[in-house]
């Protein structure tokens, strides 16, 4: 069997965090969350992790700033990452892709649609 | 601010429905809605004059939320989705003020969404620290509620609770949301 996938979610919004726990850790998931940015630079630093998933507008680093960060670095520079968000605008969605995003989700998430991405992005 | 009148110049009125959120910056722009149990959140930035308005129906999904259930209705993604606005707008969340409107219980029998939808509302603003400069919550009845977003001028009014918009969400679209698209 396959050792359980871990996730870490990045969003400053405390009842956004609690909706993608419940989503995530339902399908077996074992998830971690940061509330911005920063923290999240933090957490990976000493962290092992199997997918990001991450908001846009967050205060102190937002998330194209936090995947900047990570594909310059070695650790996480093949990573997945997801960005989920309530921008729409195709201008944020390239510069999404351009900073090395896998993948673009656009708030409000479908649980099912959700947890599928993640699996497809974490095998 | 009062909410001043200007006769001489036409106002174009747009009416906020369930679901909606909506920034502007047009001087001549009010934005109205009308309100039984759901909560309207106008929000303002007095330094580039610019201002939102959303208009949610639930606060929250329930924790044993199915797939789909999720929507543009629940507060926590219309909040997200103004502030987002603002800040698209050029506006500063250390600079926007809010006014809170709506959450009245119309029907007594029913649970409480109103009183809910308040206190999510209130919970929601303090820990995105945005200072709530005015509200009008609460009570059992209907509200109207005009907005100059360009002026952050609010203007709430009691209205008959017929003419609320029935707390029941519209039929969804058959256009799903929460698509993924990968890179």
């Amino acid at each position: 069997m396959d050792k359980t996938t871990r996730i870490l979610t990045v969003d400053d919004s405390a009842s956004m965090r609690a909706l993608l726990n419940h989503a995530l850790t339902s399908q077996g998931f074992d998830v971690a969350q940061a509330e911005d940015g920063e923290v999240a630079l933090e957490w990976l630093a000493l962290n092992e992790v199997d997918v990001v998933i991450t908001d846009i507008n967050m205060p102190r680093l937002d998330g194209f700033g936090l995947i900047e960060k990570l594909r310059q670095g070695n650790r996480h520079r093949d990573r997945p990452i997801l960005v989920l968000t309530t921008e729409s605008s195709e201008e944020k969605k390239a510069r999404a892709r351009q900073a090395g995003a896998t993948g673009w989700i656009v708030k409000p998430f479908d649980p099912e649609k959700l947890v599928a991405a993640v699996r497809r992005v974490s095998h | 601010m009062p909410f001043e009148s200007s006769p001489a110049s036409p106002v174009t009125r747009i009416n906020i429905l369930q679901g909606q959120a909506r920034v502007s910056a047009g001087p001549r722009v009010e934005f109205s809605t009308v309100l039984g149990s759901c909560v309207a959140t106008c929000l303002f930035d007095p330094e580039i004059e610019v201002g939102g308005m959303n208009h949610f129906l639930l606060a929250e999904p329930p924790p044993n939320t199915h797939s789909g259930d999720f929507d543009e209705h629940y507060g926590v993604y219309l909040m997200e989705l103004l502030i987002n606005e603002m800040l698209a707008h050029g506006a500063a969340k250390s600079r926007m003020r809010a006014h809170l409107y709506g959450g009245a219980n119309l029907n007594s029998g029913f649970a409480r969404i109103g009183t809910k939808n308040a206190e999510f509302a209130r919970s929601f603003l303090a820990s995105e620290r945005i200072t709530v400069v005015r509200e009008d919550l609460g009570g059992i009845n209907a509200r109207r509620v005009d907005f100059r977003p360009a002026r952050g001028q609010v203007r709430c009014r009691t209205v008959e609770n017929t003419l609320a918009p029935e707390p029941k969400p519209i039929t969804r679209p058959a256009v799903s949301r929460g698509d993924v698209e990968l890179f």
